[in-house]
């Protein structure tokens, strides 16, 4: 069996199986908190639209903040019971996002679903609005709107869906615990997005170092159209869009370009079963699989419901186990931080990842030695070492020209510097200025 | 609870810029070792005042700059030993001390310390002394002792003026190979330096394309001009030269082709002033020119960058 993969890239917490040993194999239990706090701008688009107040009592599946605009997604409640507020929350951005705050009455009530049936009988040209009625967006971290993706401009075409799960990112395990427990979901929900974008071939891609989620999906994916399952060398950035892109097809995705362009679509393995629910059942998307790890008692992968806050979360793993100095949604790489633990849990939230507070320190940069391991580890094929030396002498037009604007921040420069210098940090700085820039 | 917020990733790779430098102090542990016992106390002593007066010429300038004091980095230390490795045993120790200083101040400290010289600061000291002193950089003594008990050159201690490269019908391959041969304190092990190399390229700490480039063109070459490619690898400091001195980070290029570029154009200098030049031996200047056309190479090695395609139809 081939092998799939980039070049470049780095193999982060080596000598720890990439942080993921002490969750890998613990089965995936369901905690539900007794309040929730759902945020309804986390989605890539404008922000939905409350429509309940408070005092409502809500049932979980029912919407609670409207579309707003054509990528736009509605937001559902994720409990049974009564919303408390509708207010703010300090998440991980600057400004504090709009939330709505709900009570759970513990009844577990669902509203009515309407499901579409079976994903190889359904309409296919019901799909798309299923899903984006079922509030999907990207659940690999990005959080695009799962229907914007799906639904292609005039003329375009695609012939691939890729699944990813690759999983390359340190300390996660939620979508390897997917993959190995329901391999059935994911496989309807990657035969639905192929009915409905009448693709015929689909690609679910798993890192090498995850035999066990490979077997389990070759065994759901057996006899189903067009589906195979391809393995790729365990590297990080492999789970990156084009990185993965380049691995299964050969194609670079033009710079500046989307994958479209490639005839490619990229879905995570954990959004085509969210698809799969909103197609059979009608469900929209209200819970996932989320790794919390680190410094928590009895590190697990839970099944949360959106909007449960992480002290919540990490309460059901037994609490802290020391005093935590730095906590981040998804991995060690690219992981965002929260200010503090009443942060509520996103859709696109696959881990709580807890450091102690040395962990969490911050560390001094030493001068650049030349010693050529962040060229060596750029995926996309820059020169993160003379890109920094440019922004530092303030000269962006020259950084754009070395294709600054094509970095992925990734990390891997960063993570194998031995100066520890911030590379990734100020070219993220630097792309966020050319960004609003260019608006 | 006080949580701190920043950009991923959050958590980095162990190696630092001061286990990259310990990394070459170990894996110049055999040449070091081999180098003393061959040549004895002298060599000892040289080594020493070349590591304490690269560190004090470090801390000083640094403390008197009023600049952060890196010298817990052990850059300094690997210059110094370096350095040392590259003199005769019997050189003056005022000689040593001003390598060192010269390696320190004007080559690195100049220039805006670690990471910015644009010359190795050990291998510039090593001309500057051979330019000056050719004499007491020349002189080589005959090691003191042998290892495995070769054919012993008769009169130990005499001051053997001529280096293996001019005489090399006197010494049988394998007296090359472990060192039983005048020359400098850290080059005439091979054997040493090639311990030392297999250590740097287990750790990673160095890949093998700039010495492998360097000491195969040097082979080649002087095959094809009619020498004996084993013993061209085998005297002079080529072999020492290829792993720890063209290797160094800031002075060769970044990209892999322009690296195996670097190592081929140090073989040829070699090899050239090997046999056309002036100087019995080459391997200083030819790392200290390559060093200077480094810039240029690295402006002209690209790479294509991801993206950079034609849309495929």
């Amino acid at each position: 069996m081939s092998i799939f993969t980039f070049r470049g890239g780095i193999h982060p917490l080596k000598d720890r199986h990439e942080g993921k040993s002490e969750t890998r194999d613990k089965p995936v239990k369901e905690f539900v908190a007794k309040t929730v706090c759902i945020p309804v701008d986390t989605h890539l688009g404008a922000p939905s639209v409350p429509v309940v107040k408070k005092g409502d009592r809500v049932l979980i599946g029912q919407v609670i903040a409207e579309a707003a605009g054509p990528r736009g997604i509605p937001v559902h409640a994720s409990v049974s019971g009564t919303v408390t507020a509708v207010g703010k929350m300090q998440m991980m951005g600057k400004l504090p996002s709009p939330c709505i705050f709900i009570e759970n009455d513990e009844q577990d009530e669902w509203v009515e679903l309407t499901p579409l049936g079976d994903v190889e009988q359904a309409a296919a040209e019901k799909i798309i609005p299923a899903i984006q009625a079922a509030g999907i967006c990207g659940m690999g971290g990005a959080c695009f709107p799962t229907h914007a993706k799906m639904t292609l401009p005039e003329g375009q075409t695609v012939d691939t869906i890729i699944l990813n799960g690759a999983e390359c990112e340190t300390f996660l395990t939620a979508d390897y615990r997917l993959m190995v427990e329901q391999s059935q979901r994911v496989v309807d929900g990657l035969r639905a997005a192929m009915r409905a974008m009448k693709v015929s071939r689909g690609v679910i891609a798993i890192e090498d170092n995850k035999p066990e989620a490979i077997t389990a999906m070759q065994q759901a994916a057996a006899g189903r159209t067009g589906v195979e399952v391809a393995t790729l060398k365990t590297k990080y950035p492999q789970g990156g869009e084009k990185q993965l892109i380049e691995a299964i097809t050969g194609k670079q995705v033009p710079s500046g370009g989307l994958p479209m362009h490639v005839q490619v679509v990229v879905l995570n393995v954990a959004t085509a079963a969210a698809i799969a629910d909103a197609v059979k059942e009608g469900k929209p998307l209200v819970s996932r699989i989320t790794t919390v790890t680190g410094c928590v008692k009895k590190p697990s992968n839970l099944l949360l419901r959106i909007g449960t806050s992480v002290s919540d979360a990490v309460g059901a793993c037994g609490g802290y186990s020391e005093e935590p100095g730095k906590i981040f949604f998804g991995g060690s790489m690219t992981g965002l931080c929260i200010p503090d633990d009443q942060v509520p849990m996103t859709k696109a939230n696959n881990g709580i990842v807890v450091l102690n507070e040395k962990q969490g320190k911050s560390h001094v940069e030493n001068p650049c030695i030349r010693c050529g391991r962040c060229v060596e580890a750029c995926p996309t094929k820059l020169n993160p070492m003379e890109l920094r030396n440019l922004l530092d002498t303030d000269k962006m037009e020259e950084a754009e020209k070395k294709n600054l604007t094509d970095c992925i921040l990734c990390g891997s420069c960063s993570y194998v510097c031995p100066a520890k210098r911030w590379l990734v940090a100020s070219f993220k700085e630097a792309k966020d200025l050319i960004a609003a820039r260019r608006n | 609870m006080n949580l701190r917020m920043s950009t991923g990733p959050h958590l980095l790779d162990k190696d630092t810029t001061q286990s990259l430098m310990l990394d070459v102090l170990i894996a110049l542990i055999p040449a070091t070792a081999l180098g003393v016992y061959f040549f004895g106390v002298s060599a000892a002593l040289v080594l020493l005042v070349c590591i304490v007066t690269a560190v004090l010429s470090e801390l000083i300038w640094q403390v008197l700059m009023k600049k952060p004091v890196r010298i817990t980095d052990f850059s300094a230390v690997v210059t110094g030993l370096i350095l040392g490795l590259n003199l005769p045993a019997n050189a003056p120790l005022w000689m040593a001390a001003l390598g060192s200083a010269i390696a320190i101040l004007l080559v690195k400290q100049l220039f805006g310390g670690i990471g910015h010289n644009f010359l190795n600061p050990a291998i510039f000291a090593r001309a500057v002394l051979l330019a000056s002193w050719p004499v007491h950089m020349t002189s080589y003594v005959l090691p003191q002792r042998l290892l495995l008990g070769s054919a012993a050159p008769s009169g130990v201690d005499v001051v053997a003026s001529a280096t293996p490269l001019l005489s090399t019908s006197q010494w049988s391959t394998m007296d090359l190979f472990i060192g039983n041969i005048p020359g400098t304190i850290g080059e005439v092990s091979k054997a040493a330096i090639l311990v030392g190399f297999a250590y740097l390229l287990l750790r990673g700490t160095i890949t093998w394309h700039v010495p492998t480039f360097f000491v195969g063109t040097v082979a080649l070459l002087t095959w094809v001009l009619g020498g004996n490619p084993l013993t061209a690898v085998l005297t002079g400091g080529v072999l020492f030269g290829a792993v720890f001195m063209a290797t160094d980070y800031v002075t060769n290029p970044m990209l892999r082709v322009g690296q195996c570029i670097f190592g081929v154009m140090c073989g040829v200098i070699v090899v050239v002033i090997r046999m056309y030049g002036g100087y019995p031996e080459g391997v200083t200047f030819a790392i200290l020119f390559m060093n200077c056309i480094t810039p240029l190479i690295d402006r002209y090695s690209k790479r294509k960058v991801y993206g950079e395609v034609k849309q495929h139809a």
